[in-house]
């Protein structure tokens, strides 16, 4: 398998690693995913039918409804929710659920934000691994 | 960081465990956004009250049971249902049982129990200028840019975390100089003003304009000021942040930080300036519309929830006709507005036309299987956003007055617009 490593700014780390699902189009948790199974039921979405359970879901920025921590959190509950998440720019809505994990619950799920070229990088990749002490991910392809 | 006596206080754990963890979560966030100091908030808008699995109703009797105090006044958002005629709605005993804890909970920890997603129709907003931590994406919108008050996009339950410590990191929308617009959406000469008598407009072109922004600070020039209402606000700030993820608008010569463009620029030039036509009208109204809809299940009003001026003008739009005997008509409004209603004998008006008035609960939560419901009208950009997606339900956008003829007629009844082919 074929890997780079690119730089990343952690919100949340951990050694983690897990297939890719990766967007270019916002999303808002809230209202969309399905909290019982980690489905996207949005149509409008590109990955829409498809499922975040225990991958690296990546999607350029958050939008829409600040329920989506408490969406994160029962994803967490329920065992659907993302390995990891990557983001151009990640905002406090979409940090909230790991965050709180991490310091309440001491469940890693890590969030990393990348720049643009590199992000584009994910777009057909197969797993990508985050690191408890390094600032970079690796993307295998 | 740097850090007062009492943050360190907080973050030592001389306060408590649970203070710690709250501080060391903010704490976390900081670092991430390279935040150099606390804020201190005076209000808070807790959005962690619509029932959205175990795992929320299980933190927040953790927090509750540890001893957390909200230390600053923290109103509730919305839950899911109307909590005294939950089972007129159909909800089930599940839901219910857990709105209830929730309740407990957050009562527990000193909330102030408004259960409403517009805070600032029961007299509970901030002032211009001051700093709270919100959360619910309406709220967080309204707040900063019809008022002037300064929140982040805070999720539940991070604002909880923020009441219970009084702080919240400053950066984001709390520092002046980010608040100022970067881009600006400019009104196409074909969309004229004589359309914005017709309120259902600014949904559509906040439609357009949160679909153009996304995240980012932009301010909107060409609205008429004349005819401008804190509803129209709401629903412009509510349709804003579903389509994208709009923390704060500027509208010119309306907003309180944007009297004129160069105080809304801060006497920067703008980076980008984008023109919206009426064809990006037609195309929102075209997402929050499923063209085949005829007959209708349910007209719902109040997403977010109705002011008590709005009750009047659903009790003035009907002028004593009755709700069709094949559809229902719901209006959602906050329950001190119903103590309202009730104290003027508008609430029994109302009924008297078949409206079905709720309080408290949120409209998105709306049981479609239990109440076999298919299609909804509404006058909402954000409930038309999500009602598909979270409820599989065939949306119809309308005016205020479209969704009350609708329901008089029973099926869908439309008007020419200059938006509409």
């Amino acid at each position: 398998m074929e890997k780079i490593t690119v730089k990343a700014k952690y919100a949340v780390r951990g050694n983690v690693k897990a297939p890719v699902l990766w967007s270019n189009e916002p999303i808002s948790f809230w209202g969309t995913v399905d909290p019982q199974s980690g489905l996207i039921r949005d149509n409008r979405h590109p990955n829409y039918m498809q499922n975040m359970s225990q991958k690296v879901f990546c999607f350029p920025t958050p939008k829409g409804s600040s329920g989506t921590g408490l969406i994160i959190l029962e994803q967490i509950r329920t065992s659907c929710a993302p390995a990891g998440i990557i983001n151009l720019r990640s905002d406090p809505v979409v940090l909230t659920g790991p965050i709180i994990a991490n310091r309440f619950y001491n469940v890693k799920i890590p969030v990393v934000n990348l720049s643009e070229e590199d992000y584009m990088k994910l777009e057909n990749a197969k797993e990508a691994e985050f690191y408890e002490d390094k600032d970079e991910i690796t993307i295998y392809y | 960081m740097r850090l007062t006596d009492h943050e360190k206080a907080m973050l030592n754990g001389d306060l408590g465990e649970i203070t710690q963890q709250a501080m060391q979560a903010l704490y976390d966030l900081s670092i991430f956004y390279d935040v150099e100091e606390f804020v201190e908030i005076v209000g808070c808008h807790d959005d962690s009250t619509v029932y959205a699995g175990e795992a929320q109703v299980a933190f927040a009797e953790m927090l509750a049971e540890k001893g957390a105090k909200f230390a600053v006044p923290t109103t509730t958002n919305a839950c899911a249902c109307d909590m005294n005629l939950w089972n007129r709605q159909k909800m089930d005993v599940e839901t219910m049982s857990a709105t209830r804890r929730i309740e407990a909970a957050h009562i527990k920890m000193g909330a102030v129990p408004i259960w409403s997603c517009a805070p600032y129709h029961v007299g509970t907003a901030p002032s211009f200028g001051q700093q709270v931590a919100c959360a619910e994406s309406n709220v967080i919108c309204y707040y900063n840019s019809v008022i002037g008050a300064r929140t982040n996009r805070y999720a539940g339950p991070l604002e909880l975390l923020c009441a219970i410590t009084a702080r919240a990191p400053y950066f984001g929308l709390h520092v002046p100089e980010n608040r100022r617009a970067q881009g600006l959406v400019k009104l196409g000469k074909d969309i004229k003003e004589e359309y914005f008598t017709d309120e259902s407009i600014y949904n559509l072109v906040s439609y357009a304009f949160g679909s153009i922004v996304k995240d980012r600070v932009w301010a909107l020039e060409g609205v008429p000021s004349k005819g401008m209402t804190n509803e129209i606000l709401k629903q412009f700030s509510a349709t804003a942040s579903s389509s994208g993820g709009i923390a704060l608008f500027h509208m010119i010569g309306i907003t309180p930080e944007a009297q004129t463009l160069e105080q809304a620029f801060g006497g920067n030039k703008p980076r980008e300036t984008v023109e919206i036509h009426l064809e990006d009208l037609e195309k929102a109204e075209s997402l929050l519309t499923n063209p085949e809809v005829d007959e209708l299940d349910a007209i719902v009003l109040g997403c977010p929830h109705a002011s008590y001026n709005e009750c009047v003008m659903v009790r003035d739009l009907f002028d004593k006709r009755k709700v069709a005997s094949n559809t229902n008509f719901w209006l959602i409004t906050p329950r001190s507005v119903v103590d309202r209603l009730k104290d003027s004998g508008v609430y029994e008006e109302l009924i008297r036309s078949g409206v079905q008035v709720y309080s408290d609960g949120c409209i998105l939560e709306y049981r479609c299987n239990n109440l076999g419901t298919r299609t909804m009208m509404s006058n909402s950009g954000k409930f038309d956003t999500y009602c598909f997606s979270m409820r599989g339900i065939q949306p119809v956008f309308g005016s205020m007055r479209e969704c009350i003829e609708s329901a008089v007629a029973g099926r869908v009844v439309k008007e020419a617009k200059p938006w509409r082919k």
